[in-house]
């Protein structure tokens, strides 16, 4: 290559290194030399995550070829601040609570650098502004923002912005916050290993295809080349969640664009590239089927031969394209009907979504001298993906290591392997390591989506308002692959009442295969999709029998010994209060001027469970480390809250214990991150892990006071006898002592795995741990004559249980709300016969700062019955209430009827234009 | 396979004039915020990337009385923070607000945004609006003006010759007492791909327009002045009917595809809102 010297001012040092013509700024600082702090999400401009200051300007570092920067000087987020002496507006940020998975954090940092070189107090619209171009999937931007508005208040304390606090209830600072705010952090994509070559995965250009024929040969024999794996020399299996169907290449036939159908190692990324373009793969194509309900017809084109031949773990009867059926009943619903006064109908319908991760999926893989293959990748399961690589390659599990690196953001998207397999096979093939890494297209179509719904409501009410009747029909479309397609459908169907006391109510479920992207696990699964339905339906028969929406909801609400449909007996039920708080803050009463209107919207939600198991060792100074095997995929419920719950249960100080991050040969089993479950579950593990620990230093130290347990207290450093502080021993001695005399720490376990929850109804799922309930509300104007929203501001409640760290809570809160209006607003993807017309973040639009409005967070803490201090999951629910909270708002400002996501400008004027016919 | 080119680094026009004249496959690469996302996409095809970043003789804004010089090489967020007063600055303004983001807007430039030939190009309604021209050289045949409505030829496509550089736009500076309206139409509040962009100028004599310029972008192949709007307002008394005439005018302008960012429908009728919406507010001015 054509390479030329680059000598530029780098941090206020002089640099001087070698580039090619196709260098760009961010691929020199990252690649050549070192600078992993500045990210690449989209490599398109889009997302903002390669931000850095060119000559004192805010930049994306991916539009800037590295020979441009010749005598410039260049400022990277390694250059702002460093753990301990940090920039003030790393100070603001970790104060605030405004980071979380960190991986635009860097960027975000830099275009608030360059707000605060030029004016010390910028107003609040000048910080949105600052940073429209740097996508947050994680914090809504409301404590970033507030970080801005604290920092140019005047508010911002070296000295106190990192908060140690570790008592349950207090804000403490998440751990990780000091390496994320200055780059530190190091991520999937930042992995390098000598002698690493560069892995891409070779797709299917149909959506529906017979394979003919494969030839590799000519790319094979191009120079740089060092592996190709495909079908024919991969011996596969069957691997899934519930419903095992998928295989890492496509055998025989492709069923959507975008199916792998090789993967290829070389020393370049573009010799990758251009040799996969270089492999010779004949198609015939198939008659292809993308609507759902066109799939389930009998003359339909067939995906799979036989959906029967899969294995599933739940009953079911499957035939044709319909891969997963089930119907719940409860109460006698043509006997409801006949109660009812009114019976109000209708269909509703949300688009395929995206995770959205600004942090692209990437995987690392090295294979060592006795065959075993390690893997360095951004996965929110690192113990299932070893389960999920040894089925799907039929290998033992003992083959495989996952190395989890920090996470850019999971919601879900990283619930599947999509690189994983392809990287252990080249490097297995090719005898080195391999990094892969999806470009932010390949994202769009080579991952997992939301799953697209149609839901059809019948539902009848009595004139005063009770609801007696509600039968549902959802259908899911799962694309080419059932996946978590039945496990979505179960877990929508407990969303199907809503919160709502509803007697007589028949559920079908459906999902569908269809020649479109597949489905998976996206963030509260099935939650939106039956919030925009069931609460947009709710202020429809509203509208039909005259009623307040409020009123309605507050008549039907669930109350403590109400069932779900399921049959779970729901106890420390806080519906009413969480919609009360909801009106009343968002002043409910109030009257609304013209083109404007308010909307409220409930939801209740799981919080997870799952087994796992937590240790706790002593150092042997007295300070002890936690070591779990989950992974926190950004809210940082594992670095602050679970490690509170550690300290609360040994009484030390929260930051003498430290937490291991490692890998799957040396941590504890755990289920993964997901389900809402990091504080419920891994807190309760770590706690009870504590409380292990802790009874054996007060035995330890039972010996040397010559004391009973039972008198003994453990404070802060030391053990005491009750009453009497001048009888003590320090922990330092104790933990020296055991390490001296037993050749080893005291360990502290805990295995959790909770009994099911009781129902009395047969059900896929059952019942829910701990459920969690919430209310949003929403304001709002709109302008009739193009259809554009404006969103005034934004109230979400929660009943979290207990709020062990209010500041992360409510940064869950508000990154879900955002992530909720982008899918009532905006988030959509777009199929046209199963090729996705918008792959990026320049079409696939997430809200920017400039886009979220104003958003309170309140907090209810009914405590849960069962679980840690009465602790609720606060992980997933937010981002459910937002679809049905504007559709409704919508519905108020303009006397329109909805009927399905996302409320863009075109679709508000399609409602307009039906009102008005 | 993936060919090697050259990267030049002119210290001036004349010498990136040369440069463009010698070379056969040539781009030309200035903010980068196109070029680059390209070159994302696929491996950029070229012998000779010429970097046009360091030409201050692009950098500047000239403005006497009559006539506006705005080079090629002057970012997005130079012209926000621009003031040169009057309608340029009341289009100019919420026009660059709108435009992309800031991170976007530090790189991305006045030439690049036009030679781009993006339909939905942010500039080219507010340029149009105008009466802007541009400014091309070539080492060979020196300089020659060209209307921005001849400049832009199709889908993609420019009158910009090989060996061309687009060195600067002009136009006139427009009277003190004309009127002027700017609106984009588009899914997010920033960094968003127009669904409908229009700029507009009027001078009215009473209430009759006595001259009219209206630009219409991502309704068309290219962004494109409103003829039929304009000669519908030509002389005529700005009241409803003539507001509703020329909107329906506005709308025979345009032609307007189906995509996945909008129906061709709802683009007609937005051309027709946003036409009566801005002939509103400038009769209401």
């Amino acid at each position: 290559m054509n390479k030329k010297t680059l000598n530029f001012s780098l941090n206020g040092l002089a640099e001087s290194i070698e580039v090619t013509p196709r260098t760009r700024l961010l691929d020199a600082l990252r690649n050549k030399l070192g600078l992993t702090g500045t990210k690449e999400g989209c490599g398109t401009g889009d997302c903002g995550s390669c931000t850095v200051l060119l000559d004192g300007k805010a930049v994306n570092s991916c539009m800037v070829a590295a020979l441009q920067v010749e005598g410039c000087e260049v400022t990277t987020i390694e250059g702002v601040g460093k753990p301990g002496d940090l920039h003030p507006v790393q100070q603001a940020m970790v104060q605030e609570g405004g980071i979380q998975c960190g991986f635009c954090t860097p960027g975000m940092v830099m275009s608030l650098k360059s707000l605060f070189d030029e004016e010390s107090n910028p107003n609040e619209e000048a910080v949105r502004v600052a940073i429209s171009s740097n996508l947050c999937r994680c914090t809504g931007y409301t404590k970033i923002i507030e970080a801005a508005r604290a920092l140019g208040a005047g508010e911002v304390d070296a000295k106190t912005a990192i908060n140690k606090d570790g008592a349950l209830g207090s804000s403490m600072t998440r751990m990780d916050a000091e390496e994320k705010v200055t780059g530190r952090a190091i991520y999937a994509e930042d992995v390098q290993l000598p002698r690493m070559i560069h892995g891409v995965v070779l797709r299917s250009p149909y959506a529906h295809a017979k394979i003919l024929s494969f030839d590799s040969s000519e790319a094979e024999r191009l120079p740089g080349v060092k592996a190709i794996v495909s079908a024919a020399d991969t011996d596969m299996d069957y691997f899934g969640y519930e419903l095992h169907d998928y295989r890492v290449f496509a055998v025989d036939k492709v069923r959507f664009r975008g199916e792998p159908v090789a993967a290829v190692a070389a020393t370049t990324i573009d010799i990758a590239r251009h040799a996969a373009s270089k492999i010779k793969v004949e198609y015939e194509e198939l008659p292809a089927v993308f609507d759902p309900e066109a799939a389930m017809a009998d003359d339909a084109p067939l995906l799979h031969d036989d959906c029967n031949a899969y294995a599933l773990d739940w009953e079911t009867e499957r035939s044709g394209n319909l891969c997963y059926q089930m119907k719940v009943d409860d109460g006698d619903i043509e006997k409801g009907f006949a109660e009812a006064d009114e019976i109000v109908e209708a269909e509703y319908e949300t688009p395929e979504a995206h995770p959205g991760s600004i942090e692209p999926h990437s995987s690392t893989a090295m294979m060592d001298a006795n065959g075993r293959i390690t893997v360095w990748t951004t996965t929110q399961k690192p113990f299932a993906f070893r389960g999920f690589l040894a089925k799907a390659l039929k290998r033992p599990i003992s083959t495989f290591k996952i190395i989890p690196t920090q996470i850019g953001g999971g919601f879900g998207g990283k619930l599947f392997p999509c690189l994983e397999p392809y990287a252990a096979l080249l490097a297995e093939r090719a005898d080195l390591p391999v990094q892969m890494t999806l470009t932010r297209e390949e994202e769009m179509y080579g991952t997992l989506l939301r799953h697209p719904s149609k839901v059809k409501l019948k539902t009848g009410v009595k004139n005063d308002g009770t609801l007696v009747a509600h039968s549902v029909r959802m259908l899911f479309n799962t694309g080419a692959y059932g996946l978590y397609g039945p496990n979505t459908s179960a877990l929508a169907s407990l969303m199907a009442t809503g919160p709502y006391r509803i007697p007589n109510v028949s559920i079908t479920g459906l999902v569908a295969y269809t020649n479109n992207v597949p489905c998976g696990s996206v963030r509260c699964p099935g939650g939106p999709q039956m919030a925009f339905a069931v609460e947009a339906h709710i202020d429809k028969i509203a509208r039909c029998i005259d009623m307040d929406p409020l009123a309605l909801r507050l008549k039907n609400a669930w109350e403590d010994g109400d069932y779900t449909c399921s049959g779970q007996k729901l106890e420390s039920v806080s519906i009413k209060e969480c919609l009360q708080k909801a009106a009343d803050a968002i002043d409910w009463d109030k009257p609304r001027q013209p083109g404007e209107g308010k909307g409220i919207a409930a939801n209740w939600w799981v919080s997870g469970t799952w087994g796992t198991q937590s240790l706790i060792e002593s150092n042997e100074d007295g300070t002890f480390r936690l070591i779990t095997g989950t992974v926190d995929m950004g809210p940082g419920g594992l670095t602050s809250s679970v490690l509170q719950l550690a300290a609360e249960g040994l009484g030390v100080p929260v930051d003498s214990i430290t937490l291991v991050q490692g890998d799957t040969d040396t941590m504890p089993w755990d289920h993964g991150t997901g389900g809402s479950r990091m504080t419920f579950t891994i807190g309760k593990s770590a706690y009870e892990a504590a409380e292990d620990i802790k009874r054996q230093l007060l035995e330890e130290a039972a010996n040397d006071l010559e004391a009973s347990v039972n008198d003994l207290e453990l404070v802060k450093d030391r053990v005491q006898v009750c009453g009497d502080p001048a009888s003590h021993v320090l922990l330092s001695k104790l933990c020296y002592q055991r390490h001296k005399k037993h050749g080893g720490p005291m360990v502290g376990v805990s295995s959790v795995l909770d009994d099911p929850v009781p129902t009395t109804k047969k059900h896929p799922i059952g019942g829910f741990p701990a459920p969690s309930f919430c209310a949003h509300a929403v304001e709002l104007s709109v302008d009739e004559s193009t259809g554009e929203i404006d969103l005034k501001r934004y109230v979400a409640v929660h009943d979290v249980g207990n709020a062990i760290n209010p500041v992360g809570c409510e940064g869950q809160i508000e990154g879900g709300v955002a992530m909720g209006l982008g899918m009532a607003l905006m988030e959509e993807i777009r199929e046209e016969e199963g090729r996705v017309m918008n792959p990026g973040f320049a079409d696939y639009l997430l809200l920017t700062a400039e886009d979220m409005p104003p958003t309170q967070s309140i907090l209810v803490e009914q405590p849960a019955v069962e679980g840690p201090f009465g602790i609720k999951g606060v992980g997933e629910p937010p981002i459910a209430p937002p679809t049905g909270a504007v559709a409704n708002a919508l519905i108020d400002a303009i006397d329109v009827d909805v009927a399905r996501l996302p409320l863009t400008p075109e679709e508000v004027s399609a409602r307009i234009r039906i009102r008005q016919s | 396979m993936i060919n090697d080119f050259n990267f030049v680094q002119p210290s001036s026009v004349a010498e990136a004039l040369e440069a463009l004249s010698t070379n056969d496959g040539v781009q030309a690469l200035a903010g980068g915020t196109n070029v680059m996302v390209n070159m994302k996409r696929a491996p950029l095809q070229t012998e000779c990337l010429i970097d046009l970043s360091k030409l201050d003789e692009l950098k500047t804004i000239c403005e006497d009385d009559d006539c506006i010089r705005l080079g090629a090489g002057v970012t997005i967020s130079e012209l926000l923070n621009w003031k040169p007063g009057g309608v340029v600055e009341r289009l100019m303004q919420p026009m660059c607000h709108a435009f992309a983001g800031p991170l976007i807007r530090n790189l991305a430039t006045v030439g690049g945004n036009v030679c781009d030939t993006s339909a939905a190009a942010d500039l080219s309604p507010v340029l149009l609006a105008l009466n802007a021209s541009v400014e091309l050289q070539s080492a060979s045949q020196g300089s020659r003006m060209l209307d921005l409505r001849d400049f832009f030829q199709g889908v993609r496509k420019t009158a910009l010759r090989k060996d061309e550089l687009l060195t600067a736009i002009t136009f006139a500076r427009p009277d003190d007492d004309a009127r002027c309206f700017y609106y984009k139409l588009g899914k997010r509040k920033a960094d968003a791909i127009s669904i409908v962009s229009i700029a507009m100028i009027l001078k009215l004599d009473k209430d009759i327009v006595s001259a009219s310029s209206i630009g219409l972008g991502a309704v068309a192949p290219v962004a494109l002045r409103a003829v039929a709007a304009e000669n519908t307002l030509k002389g005529a008394a700005l009241n409803d009917d003539t507001i509703s005439a020329a909107a329906e005018a506005a709308v025979s302008d345009s032609s307007p595809i189906d995509d996945f960012r909008a129906g061709g429908d709802y683009r007609r009728q937005m051309v027709e809102v946003l036409v009566k919406k801005g002939l509103n507010a400038i009769k209401d001015a």
